[in-house]
């Protein structure tokens, strides 16, 4: 059976996938900005010695890092509602598992990038007389930043991604108004390779930034 | 001779190693005492001591007259002391420390290196960090690398780097912790030297090494630790040409198996 490729019924509905990509935007910017907030912060209590913040700092991070994502934003849309007195549409859902799930990595990234430097860096500068705010401050996070940019914007690819998911709620990002217009217009094919080639020309400038920026980095050391 | 820094009864344990079992030790100011010693005997650990990296057991120091930390008292006659991180940190800053393998900041240039310290701990005038910075990397004889990543520079250059990190602090002693030991040996020299216009010119220094010569001509005491006490000191004359315990004999021995002839390196 011989297709007939109809892009114009795709155009058309240009402003759903506008309104689309906007949605998919925010999402993943907001999802973002509070993970590497969150992750921060977590990451410090996993780091830390008092076991009332490194244990619950564990546990947050191994739930999140080994179930689904897509379970994740199903919980708090259709399980949280039930078990704490709040009602929650689907955006407020989505960016609640999207960001803990982005926090529970992120919080990964900062650790791996701070143990990651040499022993050396933290005697030299406490034999300078620094105090640990100091070291951290001047001599530890110039250093592991550079390490973590690249793995942070791998993260940012993935949760922009990760976004598609949001459609399972029925949160009006571009996947979900993809399946909106290829039920007003039957155009399934169409409609999906043009989401896709949308998330492509997104996604793809980042992905060359990290490869360039991690050629740099190494060069460099 | 004023007496800059005295050690005595120091112990050091981690866990149930004990590293340094009972050192006393007192240097005067402008002098330069040569630690030597197998490894595992202690030396490096006794230098980390010195500047509170590592918290003593037991024992007490003092630098300059006074003594750090609050003394609790003996448990099983030892001396037990107090210490208060907030001292410590003080005491750091004014005890430079170079280490085997440099440890410079590798995201700041030479003269960001040596502007840190005066910067961050020492709180000073910007225009008098930069000024501190361009007097010791000349000292160290690296005017024309300020700008240089120690990337870019060579061992010997960035250990003289280092060693102008720690005299930018304008320290009442300097600690070396085999700061040749990394180091081609083409590029020993260079660091010898630097570490030895320092001795001349009054610098109160502790220096771990395995260079012996260099440990001949420039001390003005020789200790020779093994097993974590001090096994002979004195002179370097007594220990290192005339030298009592059979131990000390055996590792001089050890390091002088093979030897050029005289006429070769002149």
């Amino acid at each position: 059976m011989e297709h007939i490729w109809d892009f114009e019924s795709v155009f058309t509905n240009w402003r759903l996938l506008l309104i689309g990509l906007g949605n998919t935007v925010l999402l993943a910017v907001v999802c973002l900005a509070i993970g590497l907030f969150l992750g921060l912060f977590i990451g410090a209590a996993r780091y830390s010695k008092n076991r009332l913040l490194n244990v619950p700092a564990s546990v947050f991070v191994e739930v999140f890092r080994n179930t689904p994502a897509l379970v994740q934003i199903m919980w708090f849309f259709f399980a949280f509602p039930i078990i704490s007195p709040f009602r929650i549409d689907s955006f407020t859902a989505a960016t609640l598992g999207l960001s803990l799930n982005t926090a529970a990595f992120c919080s990964e990234i900062y650790r791996a990038g701070i143990q990651s430097i040499h022993r050396g860096q933290w005697e030299a500068a406490k034999a300078l007389g620094m105090r640990y705010g100091e070291q951290m401050r001047r001599v530890i996070l110039p250093q592991a930043t550079r390490r973590m940019i690249p793995a942070f914007m791998n993260r940012a690819i993935e949760l922009t991604k990760m976004t598609s998911l949001a459609s399972v709620i029925a949160f009006g990002e571009l996947v979900h108004q993809a399946k909106t217009i290829s039920t007003i217009e039957f155009n399934p094919i169409e409609t999906y390779t043009v989401v896709g080639l949308i998330f492509f020309v997104m996604i793809w400038p980042i992905a060359i930034g990290v490869r360039g920026l991690e050629r740099r980095l190494s060069r460099h050391e | 001779m004023t007496e800059l820094l005295r050690i005595e009864q120091l112990s050091k344990a981690f866990g149930a190693l004990e590293v340094l079992k009972g050192i006393d030790l007192t240097v005067a100011k402008g002098e330069t005492v040569v630690i030597l010693g197998s490894s595992g005997s202690g030396k490096s650990t006794l230098l980390r001591c010195v500047n509170f990296m590592e918290i003593p057991t037991s024992g007490r120091i003092a630098i300059a007259g006074k003594p750090v930390g609050t003394e609790r008292g003996r448990a099983n006659g030892q001396i037990q002391v107090d210490y208060r991180e907030s001292e410590l940190i003080g005491i750091r800053a004014t005890v430079g420390m170079v280490f085997q393998h440099f440890n410079l900041f590798p995201h700041m240039t030479a003269f960001g290196n040596v502007m840190e310290g005066p910067r961050t701990v020492l709180k000073l005038p910007r225009g008098e960090c930069e000024a501190r910075a361009e007097t010791y990397l000349s000292k160290v004889g690296l005017a024309d690398k300020m700008d240089s990543y120690p990337a870019h520079l060579s061992g010997g250059q960035q250990q003289r780097v280092a060693i102008a990190r720690a005299l930018a602090m304008e320290p009442q002693l300097m600690l070396f912790d085999e700061a040749t030991s990394a180091l081609d040996p083409e590029l020993v020299g260079e660091v010898l030297q630097t570490i030895r216009s320092l001795a001349d010119e009054g610098m109160t220094m502790l220096i771990v090494t395995h260079e012996l010569g260099f440990a001949y001509s420039v001390a003005s005491k020789v200790l020779f630790l093994s097993d974590g006490v001090i096994l002979e000191q004195g002179a370097p004359d007594d220990v290192l040409v005339r030298p009592k315990q059979q131990r000390t004999r055996d590792f001089l021995r050890g390091h002088a198996t093979y030897k050029l002839p005289d006429l070769a390196i002149t």
